[in-house]
């Protein structure tokens, strides 16, 4: 029974606490507000509360409650049914793969102690680890995030197809032709560190990064990986179709792709989810890549540097000030992350078409490919 | 015959031609004001001078005639000194009101300003005053300020109509034009003074404030005013007639028109029927044309004997080729009338009896007007019972007005009316199937003169309301009534017209010479 | 058909720094960085932001703003304008409808009885002012065009459009003498 209600409470945090808000303040924040600073602009400041335009905060409000009134339409010719589900098929995916993002190691109910000479791997001494800061512990959560994040291209093509239109249609052609080319460089580029780190699990993988090279150098995945860390984030940018990859939503071309049907909460379900997964996509790359929730030298029996150990506030009070600076750092690697992204879009213009097909094909994919050839040569030597 | 050399250019022309004429043959044009091609020379306004090398001063184009080996220059610099020397003069007291001048935009003023002189006036005392918005006739106002005295209206009025109403009274800068005591500018013709007036002087009133003329687009056309067919420029704004103007034919009306004609294109905008109707209920044309021919072929089943047909020579010869072949092919009646305005006023010169452009084309297309029956017939036939049902084009009828009255009196006797007009008259309620047509600017088509002269007009416009030229609606007809004529174009019904009929297809008119 | 005409442009030349793009990429990222970072600066006066908060913060139109149409009044408060059409014919938004009428005094002659201005459909290009040629229609009411609810609100008539008007300095054409209009 606990166990159910410590699930629940954990869904109920990490999913709309957390993914929806930052989700959400994303398409206010990024999209406005730091849209309109990098332009030298103020952004949204017009709707208030009580005289205080809070950073444009009541403009989101204000635009959900305007969608939630619009009124839905469902083309004549469409498929209504598929018509209907495909936001949700878009939408679901993108929350389902956050069971498996771990905001923090497993809660140890003893001691932790961190050795040093093992690759500073933390071991629980007099207890047992209580997994409380992930939904769900899974030895192959990589995996299960890879296919649930596959279903989302359905979404897209039924979307697409469902709505009766050609724009419509074009833009789920090109959004799953899209996502599954970059889907391959993504798993390939994966595959490197997933040799390195030799697990499928998660927070395995984030224990293996607080490994400290020469005692200093954290042993993160972008400093093992460099190369796949910079395919990985392009081709994670890429799924998540925003600019400079939102080819399906080429308005010069196609109005507005898969969306064009759309109105009222079921397109703001497909654009959050386009937000959904661009948090999603920044979580992957910092569990895989930038150490999760590592922090560089905090441990959770103290900071170690250069072999040395240092434990302030004693044992029992830096257990739970590690526990939030950790949860802090994950938090802090994703909006940075998110943060990237949006500037990524700002930045750069739209590709063509078939360069983003040449650059997913031709340079990420033996890019990838190579990468992962030279680390399981390097890995068979070493080993 | 004389060589002249004008501007370096060496040409030949026929003895007795003046330079200007010569000029213009060899591609020069000489700025000229008072000299009219159909009236005489007075070279009163010295506008066209031109050096004629040996001469001591400048001539006057318009007057002097060539001789063999005479070299003219239109653009030497004493020509342009005198051409400016003329306009300063001219423009010294005019009020230059462009704004409010309805001639602007057509005025040659204006024109040979900008050409010839385009400096600015020297004169800094008031300018002389005179009349404006002067009464000079029913038709025409009379601006004094801006009369140039270069007495075309003058010659108009003593040579064209020889009517005489108009000469010069006081002199120098006081001079203006009035009609002789007792008189007023009032000849059928009098709006042609305005016409040929160089400058906004003389201004029609009919015109006057409605439209600028640089708005204005103009279609060859033909006056439906009588059967002489003077030649026109329609000239429209926004899908409405503004004003017809003379086009120069020298077969049929020279450079004029008459007054009635000019004001009848009012005609095509008053009392439109621009709804097919059934028992005084608008029907779009698919239902109508379902209605009518589900009515006509009933009647013809009951009593084919008993259908009486209008034909107007108010319709074109191609309208009236279709009714013809509509006639024949699928109301197979021979009861036909003919319909028409009642004859009017005639006179010697343009204007002719027969109020109706057509009746030429009647007789052309069908054969001679001895197969119809007069409308005293039509009555007759009406109240005995020997038509039951009748189907007219156009709401004229060659009758004064109590044979009129008898004639919608009779009407009710009628099983079935089909009124396929322009007009709703008093006929379209009476009418249990009101066709409407378009007029001559909103199609294409062919009028013969009262000289056997097929004259073509030309569309101006896209018809008014749901109205369809006379052809259009019996082809519908035809078509519902399983007999169809076919054609898409009016040349088509044209060619094979022509090759039906013995009109003279010389309808085209020569090029006008400078005004 | 004439030939096409062609000129061959250069295309710039990438080096293979630039075809890597990934410099580059990085170049146009600390641009926008910097304007990010440049504008949410705590300190007001560093930042670049130009956007004016319109009705705070009252703009002052440039004394040659073309805001609001006013038709001109003569000497007497009559209407400057003489329907000469010339507004209408340039106007490429085609929103001037001008019906003109005859004046009691033949010297005036001609005056617009009716004069509206569909301001909706005006693209404010002010060929109408520059075109007329009696100085009886202005832009420089240093008004904007007020927001409307219905169409028929944009639609500024004759003497609306004189509520705004003043008198012009330019010459209102010569006195006339009684005996001259007989
Ligand atoms: S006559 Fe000609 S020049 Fe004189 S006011 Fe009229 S348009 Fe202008
Ligand atoms: S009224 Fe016209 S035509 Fe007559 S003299 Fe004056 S300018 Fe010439
Ligand atoms: S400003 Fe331009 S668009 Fe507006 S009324 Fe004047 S001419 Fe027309
Ligand atoms: S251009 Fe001037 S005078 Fe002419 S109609 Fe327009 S406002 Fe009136
Ligand atoms: S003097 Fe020759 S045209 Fe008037």
């Amino acid at each position: 029974m606990a166990e159910v209600l410590i699930t629940l409470v954990k869904i109920i945090v990490i999913v709309f606490v957390f993914v929806l808000g930052v989700a959400g303040s994303m398409t206010l924040l990024g999209d406005r507000k730091q849209s309109a600073r990098i332009q030298n602009r103020v952004g949204p400041n017009q709707a208030k509360f009580f005289g205080f335009s809070l950073l444009g905060f009541p403009h989101f409000i204000a635009d959900g409650i305007k969608l939630v009134l619009k009124e839905n339409i469902v083309p004549a010719q469409a498929n209504k049914f598929l018509h209907t589900i495909a936001p949700a098929l878009v939408f679901i995916p993108a929350l389902i793969g956050w069971s498996v993002i771990p905001f923090m190691d497993h809660y140890c109910t003893g001691t932790v102690m961190t050795l040093p000479e093992h690759g500073y791997t933390e071991v629980c001494v007099d207890g047992e680890w209580k997994n409380y800061f992930s939904i769900m512990h899974m030895n192959s959560g990589v995996l299960f995030a890879f296919a649930i994040a596959a279903i989302s291209v359905y979404g897209a093509a039924i979307a697409g197809w469902a709505s009766n239109s050609k724009f419509s249609l074009l833009g789920g052609l090109r959004s799953s032709a899209q996502m599954i080319s970059y889907e391959v460089a993504m798993g390939l580029s994966l595959a490197g560190a997933l040799l390195i780190y030799g697990t499928l699990n998660i927070n395995e993988m984030v224990r293996m990064q607080g490994n400290l090279l020469g005692d200093w150098l954290p042993m993160w995945g972008i400093v093992i990986q460099p190369l796949a860390f910079f395919l990985f984030l392009l081709a994670g940018l890429a799924e998540t179709k925003r600019a400079p990859f939102d080819l399906p939503e080429g308005e010069s071309e196609i109005v507005a792709g898969y969306l064009t049907e759309y109105t009222s909460m079921k397109f703001a379900m497909m654009q959050l989810a386009e937000y959904a997964a661009t948090v999603f996509i920044a979580a992957l790359v910092a569990v895989v890549f930038l150490g999760g929730w590592q922090m560089p030298w905090v441990y959770a029996d103290g900071i170690r540097i250069f072999g040395n150990h240092w434990t302030p506030f004693g044992e029992e009070v830096w257990y739970y000030i590690s526990i939030v600076l950790r949860i802090g750092a994950i938090t802090f690697k994703i909006l940075f992350l998110v943060w990237l992204q949006f500037m990524m879009r700002w930045t750069l213009p739209r590709f063509r078409y078939d360069q983003v097909m040449t650059l997913g094909w031709k340079i990420l994919l033996p890019l990838s490919i190579a990468n992962l050839f030279i680390t399981a040569v390097i890995v068979t030597i070493l080993a | 015959m004389p060589k002249v050399n004008i501007n370096g250019t060496e040409i030949e022309v026929e003895k007795g031609t003046t330079i200007l004429k010569a000029a213009a043959q060899a591609g020069f044009e000489v700025p000229h004001f008072c000299y009219h091609p159909a009236l005489s020379i007075p070279a009163n306004c010295r506008m066209c001078l031109v050096e004629v090398e040996g001469a001591r001063s400048l001539e006057p184009a318009c007057y002097s005639e060539v001789t063999d080996g005479m070299v003219v220059e239109t653009k030497s610099e004493r020509v342009i000194k005198a051409q400016k020397s003329v306009l300063e003069f001219i423009l010294l007291n005019h009020p230059v009101d462009c704004p409010i001048c309805d001639q602007a935009g057509e005025c040659k003023l204006q024109d040979y300003y900008m050409a010839y002189d385009a400096q600015e006036s020297r004169l800094r005392a008031e300018k002389n005053q005179k009349v404006k918005v002067f009464p000079i006739g029913p038709e025409v106002l009379y601006d004094g300020e801006r009369c140039i005295l270069c007495t075309r209206c003058i010659r108009f009025c003593e040579e064209i109509t020889g009517t005489n109403e108009l000469t010069i009274v006081q002199r120098g800068d006081s001079a203006e034009i009035r009609t002789f005591p007792g008189k007023e500018l009032d000849n059928p013709y009098s709006v042609c003074t305005a016409d040929i007036c160089p400058v906004g002087a003389l201004t029609s009133r009919d015109f006057r404030f409605k439209c600028r003329v640089w708005l204005l687009q103009s279609t060859d056309s033909v006056c439906t005013g009588c059967s002489n067919g003077c030649n026109i420029h329609l000239e429209h704004f926004r899908n409405e007639i503004q004003r017809y103007r003379p086009r120069y034919n020298p077969q049929v009306n020279d450079y004029w028109m008459c007054d009635a004609g000019r004001l009848s294109y009012k005609e095509v905008h008053t009392d439109r029927l621009l709804r097919p109707m059934s028992n005084g209920a608008a029907l779009n044309w698919h239902g109508v044309t379902e209605t009518a021919s589900a009515k006509l072929a009933r009647a013809l089943d009951d009593d084919a004997g008993s259908f009486g047909f209008v034909v107007s020579p108010q319709a074109s010869c191609e309208d009236l080729f279709l009714a013809k072949r509509f006639i024949e092919e699928v109301l197979g009646t021979d009861q036909l009338y003919l319909g028409g305005k009642p004859d009017g006023f005639e006179d010697d010169f343009l204007i002719k009896a027969d109020k109706n452009p057509n009746r030429q084309g009647v007789k052309a297309v069908f054969g001679g007007l001895n197969d119809f029956g007069d409308v005293d017939k039509l009555i007759d036939d009406i109240e005995s019972g020997a038509i039951k049902t009748l189907y007219m084009m156009e709401t004229h009828l060659p009758a004064d007005a109590e044979t009129r009255q008898r004639f919608v009196d009779a009407l009710d006797k009628l099983d079935l009316f089909v009124l396929q007009a322009q007009h709703c008259a008093e006929l379209a309620n009476q009418a249990h199937l009101a066709l409407p047509a378009c007029s001559h600017a909103e199609t294409e088509g062919t009028f013969v003169n009262f000289d056997g002269l097929a004259q073509p007009f030309e569309q101006a416009f896209a018809p008014h309301g749901d109205s369809l030229p006379h052809w259009q609606i019996f082809m519908r007809l035809a078509r519902a009534m399983g007999q169809p004529l076919t054609y898409t174009f009016v040349h088509q019904i044209r060619d094979e017209m022509f090759q039906a009929s013995d009109a003279d297809e010389n309808g085209e008119p020569a090029e006008a010479q400078a005004e | 058909m004439g030939e096409v005409k062609t000129k061959p442009v250069e295309r710039a030349e990438q080096g293979l720094w630039e075809k890597s793009y990934i410099p580059e990429i990085l170049r146009g990222l600390s641009v926008t960085a910097g304007h990010f970072f440049r504008n949410i600066s705590p300190r007001k006066s560093q930042r670049r932001i130009f956007t004016k908060n319109y009705p705070e913060e009252p703009t002052v139109y440039p004394e040659r703003y073309r805001g609001l149409h006013r038709l001109m009044l003569r000497d007497d408060g009559q209407v400057r304008c003489v329907a000469c059409m010339c507004c209408s014919t340039i106007c490429p938004a085609d929103c001037i409808h001008i019906e003109a009428g005859e004046h009691d005094d033949p010297s005036i002659e001609k005056y617009p009885a009716v004069f509206v201005i569909d301001e909706l459909r005006c693209i404010v290009c002010g060929l109408c002012v520059e075109a007329c040629p009696c100085d009886a229609i202005r832009m420089d009411s240093g008004r904007h065009i007020p927001p409307y609810t219905e169409r028929n609100e944009a639609f500024f008539d004759r003497d609306l459009l004189m509520e705004l008007g003043g008198l012009s300095q330019a010459k209102q054409g010569g006195d006339r003498t009684p005996a001259a209009a007989e």
